[in-house]
């Protein structure tokens, strides 16, 4: 079962750290365009906010499979 | 509390004779939101225009605010402890004006052409400066009929010294090589010719200020003129600064003043009027419509038309929140998303409740928790004056009191470490300080045990939480549309039938906290019942489908589908989202307090060595990453926090549409007003 530990493991990792990768792909973006918003219209922030942490869900998937995959070790 | 305020619409109509004094007795109150009448209004009604005194005052407001912009004299100003009566400003405030004017704009023209002297001047110097090293009068450089003159810097003149005798011998080179300057003089027919060499090598052409004199002593001479420039330009920003003083009061009250009567004296452009009458259309509080009517009847006598206006279907009134004291002030946390529609249910209550709640499950340790209270109440004193920050302190304080109890009862840690010993950690503050704490920790964010626990708990609040979003949502759109309340109910059943799949993958946590149920009362319907009944269902690999999840989970989706259609199911789809979302509360938590777990091992290892040098380094090295935790774990503990509500949240209910209570009136800082 040793084997099958670090293969698991290995997936976890791919996992979660593929999830962060994405939802930083998708910060980028929308984060610029929310500061340029922002920049020009104060009353933007807030919804510049909401829809710059939208993405941090896809994280938080990555983060549940991992832990799933994890406790099977 | 859960509803912004009820208003009133009110046509205030009168005579126009009377207009100024309704305008006065309105502002006063400062309690009417006036609906500005259209351009292309009725017919037979216009516009009103402007009070005869207002292009006067207006012409003055912008004088005083160009100073006060020259003076650096900002909104931000803190109001006045003593505030100045409008009688003390408004004695000679024409002749003060124009001496504001005159003086302020005097000095800083002056001032103006005085920095244009000293640029152009520095320029000069820094342009003859290389050339100090050639030792040519500055008159030399010009004035001949037969000879072409380059001045500049060339960083090497060798190539050019062998080339140049090839092409005449009618010439003239001086270098300096420690300042890079050349002066070549060469008849002008090989000009051309000497050019194309010059630039080979590299040259950059200089022009030469004009002047008389050797470059030395001219650079010199023009930088003593320089600093006696800089001395006047102070001499005249130091005017301006005491001129500051002197007048800022004054200004700021005048400004003020001045703004009020401008506001007032074109505020009957925002009317609706005939030959002879106005008509003020405006939304009134309906609590203080009475008190708007009586004041009104009573300074006037009972010349003007008081009187309610049906409000008509689909109107949409302006939002006043309505919250007491202490909650009031997470309204600015609700506004930064969107202000509430008048319909909307006013979710201030709950986000009072709540946000705090969650930022003190993420941060959760006694430390960060007590050091968060003292940056809340710091922020506060420090910018008592300022719109919103005090309220970002508030904030900052009870979420640090909640940080501090979730981190003495449920985590039982301060700064990262546990109080009692934990098996599997090296330090706790029990074994470093020698002490027995009798605290335990009923959850260990660094076991993968408490990772579960936490990742239950944060299940557990976000079906709560948007369970009360979705009762919210059913009770906003019950009036619109039926059908889109009742699939609000249908995806109550979904969150539940979730919800209770993930209770029975994590059957050990559970099991563990219903532990002490044991021998009550209870004990017979949870495990003769309950439990049996939620556990039974189809195994799916290693996973059991309760019957429970499948049918409650089926009767969620008919009713959505029945409600709302195919359409319907990309809700299924999102409140799966939005539950899974939650975890961020034990992401957020275990990640920070990891952060910290590793941090101190790093630190306290090197202090515990024994070694001195090693040990100082330790400490410093403790302070700032335990900084750095406490920075980053509160920032993002507020961010999540405060979007759990705004996306998780507010999308079950919330619409946010709605525009803000703007009352006519102005919120004196500066002035207060002279009883007449």
């Amino acid at each position: 079962m040793v084997a099958d530990a670090g293969l698991i493991a290995l997936g976890a990792g791919i996992a979660i750290g593929a999830a962060a990768i994405a939802t930083a792909w998708a910060q980028k973006t929308i984060g610029a365009a929310a500061v340029g918003a922002a920049a020009e219209n104060d009353k933007m922030f807030g919804r510049g906010l909401v829809y710059m942490v939208l993405p941090e869900t896809i994280v938080l998937f990555g983060l549940v499979i991992a832990f799933m995959l994890i406790q099977k070790i | 509390m859960y509803k912004p305020r009820a208003m009133r619409r009110t046509l205030i109509i009168g005579s126009k004779h009377d207009l100024e004094k309704t305008i006065e007795i309105l502002h006063r109150l400062d309690i009417a939101h006036i609906i500005d009448y259209p351009a292309d209004g009725e017919e037979g009604l216009q516009r009103g225009t402007p009070i005869s005194s207002a292009s006067e005052m207006s012409r003055q407001l912008v004088t005083l605010r160009a100073s006060s912009k020259m003076l650096d004299i900002g909104p931000s100003e803190p109001a006045f402890l003593e505030k100045l009566a409008d009688s003390q400003v408004t004695r000679d405030l024409r002749s003060q004006i124009q001496d504001i004017e005159l003086s302020v704009f005097r000095l800083t023209e002056e001032r103006k052409l005085l920095e244009e002297e000293q640029y152009t001047l520095s320029e000069n110097i820094e342009l003859l400066r290389p050339f100090t090293h050639l030792d040519l009068p500055l008159e030399e450089y010009a004035g001949y009929d037969s000879i072409a003159v380059f001045t500049g810097l060339l960083p090497d003149a060798r190539q050019l010294k062998v080339k140049l005798p090839a092409v005449t011998d009618e010439y003239e080179f001086f270098y300096a090589p420690e300042s890079q300057a050349a002066a070549l003089f060469i008849v002008k027919p090989h000009a051309e010719e000497a050019k194309k060499l010059l630039l080979e090598n590299g040259f950059t052409d200089v022009a030469l200020p004009k002047g008389a004199g050797l470059p030395s002593m001219l650079v010199e001479t023009w930088e003593k003129d320089n600093a006696r420039l800089q001395e006047h330009i102070e001499g005249k920003g130091r005017d301006l600064a005491e001129y500051r003083t002197r007048h800022k009061e004054f200004i700021l009250a005048s400004e003020e003043y001045l703004s009020i009567q401008v506001q007032k004296a074109e505020a009957p452009v925002r009317f609706a009027t005939t030959a002879h009458s106005f008509i003020i259309d405006c939304w009134v509080p309906e609590a203080m419509y009475p008190q708007v009517k009586d004041m009104l009847d009573k300074e006037l006598h009972g010349v003007l038309d008081v009187e309610e206006y049906p409000v008509a279907k689909g109107e949409e009134p302006p939002t006043l929140l309505d919250n007491p004291k202490p909650i009031n002030r997470f309204e600015f946390l609700l506004k930064l998303y969107s202000t509430p529609g008048y319909h909307d249910i006013d979710p201030t209550f709950v986000l009072s409740l709540i946000f705090p709640l969650f930022f003190g499950l993420m941060v959760g340790d006694l430390g960060y928790g007590l050091a968060l209270i003292l940056v809340g109440i710091l922020f506060m004193k420090k910018f008592k004056d300022s719109e919103a920050l005090p309220d970002i302190g508030m904030y900052i304080i009870i979420a640090g009191v909640f940080s501090a109890i979730f981190g003495l009862f449920l985590f039982g840690d301060m700064f990262g470490l546990p109080f009692a010993a934990v098996p599997g950690e090296q330090y706790s503050w029990s074994g470093l300080l020698h002490v027995a704490i009798p605290i335990a920790s009923p959850i260990h964010k660094m076991e993968g045990i408490g990772l579960s626990q936490l990742l239950v708990i944060s299940i557990i609040a976000g079906t709560l939480h948007l369970g009360l979003g979705l009762i919210l949502g059913f009770i906003s759109e019950r009036k619109h549309s039926l059908r889109h309340a009742f699939s609000k109910i249908g995806l109550i059943f979904v969150l539940t039938a979730l919800a209770i799949l993930i209770f029975v993958m994590a059957d050990w946590t559970i099991g563990q906290w219903l532990k002490p149920l044991h021998g009550t009362a209870l004990e017979p319907f949870l495990w003769g019942f309950l439990i049996p009944l939620v556990k039974a269902g189809i195994p799916f690999g290693s996973l059991v489908i309760p019957y429970v999840t499948i049918g409650l989970g089926l009767a969620g989706v008919g009713i959505i589908l029945s409600s709302m259609g195919g359409f319907g199911l990309v809700e299924v789809l999102e409140v799966t989202g939005h539950l899974i979302s939650y975890t961020r509360l034990a992401a957020i938590c275990v990640a920070k307090g990891a952060m910290a777990f590793a941090f101190n091992l790093i630190g306290l290892g090197m202090i515990l060595s024994g070694n001195i040098v090693i040990g100082i380094i330790g400490v410093v090295l403790i302070v700032l990453m335990q900084l750095i935790v406490f920075a980053l774990g509160s920032l993002s503990s507020g961010i999540q926090a405060v979007r759990l509500h705004y996306v998780e949240f507010f999308m079950k209910f919330f619409k946010g549409d709605g525009k803000p209570f703007t009352p006519f009136g102005y919120e004196r800082k500066y002035t207060t007003k002279t009883l007449e």
